[in-house]
C-alpha cells in the first residue's frame, strides 16, 4: 500500500479535490491565487485629458462633463468653481481652447464644452446661495487692483483661502474687461452683476471709482495691505499713427465698447462705419456698430484673408452673417476730411513677420485708396497705463515685470493678467487671465505663509492619441448645436445672440465626452474581467480595486478600457506583490518552501489597493 | 430479508442490454450518448426505456465522445448519477476528460464494449481501448457475460459513489463476445437494488444555493497533496470493493470473488491468466483438457484497477507456469506483447516461488480464441514446465508452429 503512512503537512492541506468556496467579490478565489501567472499588471493611471490641459485655468473639464452625464449638476458646478469663479461668463465669452484640443474633434466633432459650462454657470447663478464659501479668516489683508478677469479670479481664490480682500476698481462699476470689453449681446450685464454679487457674498470689499495712482498711491498699497495683486489690464487703446488720426469721427475700440458697457456712451455713429483691425475686439466693435445705428460696416485688416485674422472663428462667422464687409491687406495711412472724417486713405500692407503682432510693412509706393466713411473705429490692440508704478517694476514693453511666480521682485506684490502677459505669447483671453489670477493667488498664499514657491510642472501625460483608447465603445454622434437669434433680428438688438442649452441638451452633449485617459466608472473592466478580481467599491467616483493575487494579467480589462485609463505595467517593475511564475519554478533548494509559506499567507493578507 | 421479490425475473439478453438494464435499475439521472459500435446497442436500449417512460432520466446526445464525457463530468458535478459509455477510438477521443473526472472525484460510470483501435476500421473486440486509460484513476474491470455485466454495473455504482472512494468507474465487456451474445440474466426486484445502492450524494455538488468552485487553478506545491489523496482513494477502494461484493451476495444471492475467479485450479500446474469474455471458451477448453489429463486451470482477473497485487501474487505462486492471454496490445513493452504480462510479473516478483510466466498474443482484432488454440497454448505451457524454462517470452498465437 503505497499511501500507507503518508502524511500531508498542515500548510499543504487543501480541500477535497481542490473544491473550494466560490470566488467572492471581496476575496476572489480565496485559496488558490492565480496572480503568479501574470507578467503584466493592470494599473489605473489617470492621464491629463487634453481639454483640461488646454484650458487657461485648467478647469477639470472631463470631471464636470462626467458629473453632468450623471445629472449631478451641483457637484459639477462645485468642481468647475475650483478653478473658475464665473462659469456663466466664460460659458459665454471663452475662446474655448479646450474644444480645439478635444480628442473628439479628430473623431467627429469636438464636445461643445463652452455650452455645457454656460449651462452649469447659469445653474449656479440660479442657486439661492453659492456653493463656494470664504475660508476661515487668517487675519491678512490683500488688495486686488482691478476687477477684470484676472483680478476677479485672484480675489475669489484669496477669499476662499481666508484673506480679507479689497478690490480697487477705477470704473464706477466692477467687472473690468468683462464689463467694458464684452458687449451686452455676448454677456448680458445682469449675469456679470450677479457674478460680482457672488464675489461680495464671499466677503470681498469692492471699492469702485478708486484709481491707483490717483485715489490710492503705491505707498498706500504696500503700507495698508499684507499683499497686493495688480490686475489692472490693458486699458489704453493703441493708435495706428495715421495722419489726421485726431479728427472727429475717429473712435477707439476698447473705449467705444467700455462706454457702452458702463452706460456712459454719448457716441453717435454715422451711417458708414469702418473698423480697423482683425481681432476679437475689432469684431465686437463691428457688430456693435450695427446695434448703434450704422447702416454699412466694413472691417479693414492688414491680414491678407479672413483665416489669418486672430479671432474666434465662430465670432467671425456670426459677424459676417450680420452683414459686415471685409477688406483685407490694407492699412489706414491717413484720415481725410475737413476737420471731420470724410474718408480713409488706405494703402496695401502686410505684417513683416510671421505673427500678427509683428511690425506692419506698408507699401508707400502703391497708389493710395480712398475709402468713404463717416466713422472709423480703431481696434488694433491695447496697452497698459502704468504711470503710477515705480519704473523699476516695468518692462520695456510697458508691462509689469514679474518672476515666474507672478511676483514683483522680492515684494509681497504680485501681478496677473494681460498687464503681465502682453507680448509673452500667452493668449490675452479671459480664461488665461483667470488662470493667471488663480495661480498668482496661490503663490501669494505660499509667500505669506512662508512656504517655498514651486514652479509649474508641465503635465506628465496628456492623452492625445485616440489609439490609446478603445474607440469601439464610442459611436459617432454630432455635437449638439446651440441655438442663435437670426442675423436680421439680432443686428439691431442688445439681446443675447447665442442661446443656452436645455438641460437634456447639456446632458446629451456631456455624454459625448470620451473621458480621455481618465476613469469615469463605466464598469467595463469590472464586467469583462474573466476572474472576479476587479472590485467595485464605489461607482460614483470610478474607483476600482484589482485583487492582484488573482489577476492573471490577461489584459482583457486593459484592452477593453474605453478611456485608456487602465495600463499594463510589466510585473518586473514591481518589487512587491505576489510570487511570479519564473521564481515559483526556481530549482534552488529551499526557495520553493519559502515561497510556499509566502503563498499560504497570501489569502489572509488584505489585498493591496492599486490606485 | 425484508425485500419482496415479486418483480424478480429471468430474461435472455445480451451484454449491451444488460448494461442498459443495470443503468435503469440504478435509476440514473443523466445519460450521455454518442454512437459507436458495438456499445451503441446499450444507448439504443436506454433511449427506448426513456422514451417508454420506464426510466426518468435526462438523455443527452453529445456531438462527440469528448463532449459526451464533458457533459458527464458536469452532470456528475451537479450531483447527478451519470451513465455513459463508448467503444474503441471513441474511448480515446474522450481521453482528456479521464483525469479531470477522477481528479475532481466524480463517480461517473462508463460502460465499455471493447473495440479494436484503428486503423483499419476493425470493429472486433480488443481490450486496448479501455486499458489505455487504466492509469487515469478510474476503477476498472471486465465482465465475461451478460449477468456479470449487469451485476458489475450495479456494484461499480455502489463502490464508486461510496464517500470513502468517489472515483469514476469503467465497467468493461468484450465487444460481440459479451455485448452481442445473449445469455440468461436474472433481473432483480427494484427493492433489492434500493437496499444495495443508496442514492448518490456528492459532498460538494455544484449548487447555486451553495456555490463552490470546482477545478480551480492551483500552485505547483498544491498539486502533490491532491494526487496523494487520489492515490489514497484508489487504494482505499479495495476494502470497499470487498464489502460491496459481500453485500451483493447477501442481497442478490450471487457471489463473486472481487479480484480473481479461479476455475479448475485445484491441482493445476499450468494456468491461463486473462480478463473478459474469452474465459467462457477457456473454461470449456480446460474442461476438455482436464478430461485428457492435463493439469490446466484458469485464473480470471475481475478487477484490474485497483490492481490486486497481493492477491495475484498469492494465487499464481501456487502454479508452475502462468500463461497470460493478453487480448490487448502494448507495443514495445517489456514483453513486446501486452499489458497484462508486466502486471503479472511485477506482482510475482516478490514471491518466493515464482512460476514461469509466458505471454500469449491472442484474441486480438476481435478474433475468437478457438479451442484448438487453447490446446496449443497449454502444450506450450506444459513444455515449459517440463523444460523448466520458456521457449520464448511472448507467443503470437495462430502464427507459430
Amino acid at each position: 500500500m503505497s499511501t500507507k503512512g503518508t502524511h500531508i503537512p498542515d500548510w499543504l492541506q487543501v480541500p477535497f479535490a481542490g473544491i473550494t468556496p466560490a470566488p467572492t467579490q471581496a476575496k476572489g478565489q480565496d485559496l488558490f491565487p492565480t496572480g503568479n501567472w501574470r507578467s503584466i499588471r493592470p494599473v489605473y493611471r489617470d492621464k491629463m485629458p487634453p481639454c483640461n490641459n488646454a484650458c487657461g485655468t485648467n478647469e477639470k473639464i472631463q470631471g464636470y462633463l462626467d458629473l453632468v452625464k450623471r445629472g449631478k449638476y451641483l457637484d459639477a458646478y462645485a468642481l468647475i468653481k475650483e478653478d473658475m469663479p464665473f462659469p456663466s461668463i466664460t460659458g459665454r465669452v471663452c475662446y474655448h481652447p479646450c474644444e480645439q484640443a478635444c480628442n473628439r474633434g479628430q473623431y467627429d466633432e469636438a464636445i461643445s464644452i463652452r455650452a455645457v459650462e454656460r449651462f452649469l454657470g447659469d445653474f449656479g447663478l440660479a442657486l439661492p446661495r453659492d456653493v463656494v464659501h470664504a475660508g476661515p479668516s487668517n487675519g491678512k489683508k490683500v488688495a486686488v487692483v482691478g476687477s477684470g478677469p484676472a483680478g476677479h479670479s485672484a480675489a475669489y481664490q484669496l477669499a476662499r483661502m481666508g484673506y480679507a480682500v479689497t478690490i480697487l476698481e477705477k470704473s464706477p462699476k466692477a467687472g473690468g474687461l468683462n464689463r467694458g470689453g464684452i458687449p451686452d449681446w455676448v454677456l448680458p450685464q445682469d449675469i456679470l452683476d450677479r457674478e460680482v454679487d457672488r464675489l461680495r457674498q464671499l466677503g470681498i470689499t469692492i471699492k469702485t471709482n478708486t484709481e491707483v495712482g490717483k485715489d490710492v498711491t503705491w505707498d498706500d498699497l504696500t503700507r495698508d495691505y499684507d499683499a497686493c495683486v495688480l490686475a489692472v489690464g490693458l486699458t489704453e487703446p493703441n493708435r495706428v499713427r495715421a495722419e489726421g488720426e485726431d479728427k472727429d469721427g475717429v473712435l477707439y475700440g476698447l473705449p467705444f465698447l467700455r462706454d457702452i458697457g458702463m452706460g456712459t456712451s454719448k457716441v453717435k455713429l454715422g451711417p458708414r462705419v469702418a473698423v480697423i483691425g482683425g481681432g476679437n475686439t475689432a469684431i465686437d466693435c463691428a457688430r456693435e456698430a450695427f446695434r448703434q445705428g450704422a447702416l454699412e460696416v466694413t472691417m479693414i485688416t492688414v491680414e491678407a484673408s479672413a483665416k489669418d485674422m486672430p479671432c474666434v472663428p465662430e465670432d467671425l462667422h456670426d459677424m459676417l452673417e450680420e452683414g459686415v464687409d471685409l477688406l483685407h491687406g490694407r492699412a489706414m495711412t491717413a484720415v481725410l476730411g475737413n476737420g471731420r472724417l470724410e474718408a480713409l486713405q488706405l494703402r496695401p500692407a502686410r505684417f513683416s513677420g510671421a505673427i500678427n503682432a509683428s511690425p506692419i510693412a506698408i507699401d508707400r509706393e502703391a497708389p493710395a485708396e480712398r475709402f468713404a466713411a463717416d466713422t472709423v473705429i480703431v481696434a488694433v490692440g491695447q496697452h497698459a497705463a502704468l504711470g503710477w508704478l515705480p519704473a523699476e517694476f516695468k518692462t520695456d514693453r510697458n508691462t509689469i515685470k514679474v518672476d515666474q511666480f507672478g511676483r514683483i521682485g522680492g515684494t509681497n506684490v504680485f501681478a496677473a493678467g494681460d498687464v503681465v502677459q502682453l507680448g509673452t505669447g500667452q493668449p490675452l483671453m479671459v480664461v488665461n487671465a483667470v488662470g493667471d489670477g488663480k495661480r498668482v493667488a496661490f503663490n501669494l498664499d505660499h509667500v505669506l505663509r512662508g512656504e517655498p514657491l514651486r514652479p509649474r510642472m508641465p503635465p506628465v501625460d496628456v492623452i492625445v492619441d485616440l489609439n490609446r483608447m478603445n474607440m469601439t465603445y464610442f459611436p459617432r454622434f454630432e455635437r449638439v448645436k446651440q441655438g442663435a437669434l437670426t442675423p436680421a433680428s439680432r443686428r439691431l438688438s442688445q439681446d443675447e445672440v447665442i442661446l443656452a442649452l436645455k438641460e437634456e441638451q447639456a446632458v446629451e452633449e456631456a455624454n459625448r465626452c470620451f473621458s480621455c485617459g481618465t476613469c469615469n466608472a463605466c464598469d467595463n473592466c469590472y464586467l469583462v474581467c474573466p476572474e472576479p478580481c476587479i472590485i467595485r467599491l464605489d461607482r460614483s467616483n470610478g474607483l476600482y480595486k484589482i485583487l492582484v493575487d488573482y489577476c492573471k494579467g490577461c489584459r482583457v480589462c486593459i484592452e477593453e478600457c474605453p478611456t485608456g485609463c487602465l495600463e499594463g505595467v510589466p510585473e518586473l517593475d514591481f518589487d512587491t506583490g505576489v510570487v511570479r511564475m519564473e521564481t515559483a519554478f526556481a530549482i534552488t533548494q529551499g526557495l520553493h518552501g519559502r515561497q510556499a509559506e509566502e503563498l499560504r499567507l497570501l489569502p489572509q493578507r488584505a489585498a493591496k489597493e492599486i490606485d | 430479508m425484508a425485500t419482496a421479490l415479486a418483480s424478480k425475473r429471468s430474461v435472455r439478453i445480451n451484454g449491451c442490454v444488460a448494461a442498459a438494464q443495470a443503468a435503469k435499475y440504478a435509476d440514473v439521472d443523466v445519460i450521455t450518448a454518442y454512437p459507436i459500435r458495438p456499445y451503441t446497442a446499450t444507448m439504443m436500449a436506454l433511449a427506448q426505456m426513456v422514451a417508454n417512460g420506464e426510466l426518468d432520466a435526462e438523455y443527452i446526445v453529445a456531438d462527440s465522445e469528448h463532449s459526451q464525457l464533458s457533459i458527464a463530468h458536469g452532470a456528475s458535478s451537479s450531483g447527478a448519477r451519470v451513465f455513459t459509455g463508448s467503444s474503441g477510438v471513441g474511448v480515446q477521443f474522450a481521453y482528456e476528460l479521464y483525469s479531470p473526472i477522477s481528479g475532481s472525484r466524480m463517480p461517473v460510470q462508463m460502460m465499455i464494449a471493447d473495440r479494436t483501435l484503428d486503423p483499419p476500421g476493425d470493429f472486433g473486440s480488443e481490450h486496448t481501448d479501455a486499458l489505455s486509460t487504466r492509469d487515469m484513476g478510474w476503477l476498472m474491470g471486465w465482465s465475461c457475460n451478460a449477468q456479470e455485466a449487469f451485476d458489475n454495473h450495479l456494484m461499480a455504482y455502489r463502490i464508486g459513489e461510496d464517500p470513502r472512494v468517489l472515483l469514476p468507474q469503467m465497467v468493461c465487456q468484450d465487444g460481440f463476445f459479451v455485448s452481442h451474445i445473449t445469455s440468461d440474466c436474472d433481473l432483480p426486484d427494484s427493492g433489492q437494488v434500493k437496499e444495495f445502492l443508496p442514492p448518490y450524494k456528492h459532498p460538494y455538488p455544484l449548487d447555486p444555493r451553495h456555490p463552490v468552485s470546482h477545478g480551480p487553478q492551483i500552485m505547483p506545491e498544491q498539486g502533490p497533496p491532491l494526487q496523494l489523496e487520489r492515490a489514497r482513494a484508489m487504494e482505499g477502494a479495495m476494502p470497499v470493493i470487498e464489502q460491496a461484493h459481500e453485500e451483493f451476495a447477501r442481497i442478490f444471492g450471487r457471489r463473486y470473488d472481487p479480484w480473481v475467479e479461479e476455475f479448475m485450479t485445484d491441482g493445476a500446474d499450468v494456468v491461463f491468466f486473462m480478463q473478459g469474455g474469452h474465459a467462457v471458451t477457456a473454461r470449456h477448453a480446460i474442461r476438455h483438457m482436464r478430461e485428457d489429463g492435463a493439469k490446466v486451470g484458469l485464473v480470471r482477473l475481475r478487477t484490474i484497477r485497483p490492481y490486486p497485487t497481493d492477491r495475484v501474487k498469492e494465487v499464481l505462486s501456487k502454479f508452475k507456469v502462468v500463461g497470460v492471454i493478453e487480448t490487448n496490445m502494448s507495443l514495445g513493452c517489456v514483453s513486446s506483447g501486452g499489458v497484462l504480462y508486466a502486471e503479472v510479473c511485477a506482482a510475482l516478483y516478490e514471491s518466493s516461488e515464482r512460476p514461469l510466466v509466458v505471454s500469449f498474443m491472442a484474441g486480438l482484432g476481435g478474433e475468437a480464441i478457438v479451442q484448438k488454440e487453447f490446446h496449443w497454448m497449454t502444450q506450450k505451457m506444459l513444455a515449459a514446465q517440463q523444460r523448466g524454462g520458456l521457449e520464448k517470452r511472448t507467443h503470437w498465437v495462430g502464427f507459430e508452429e
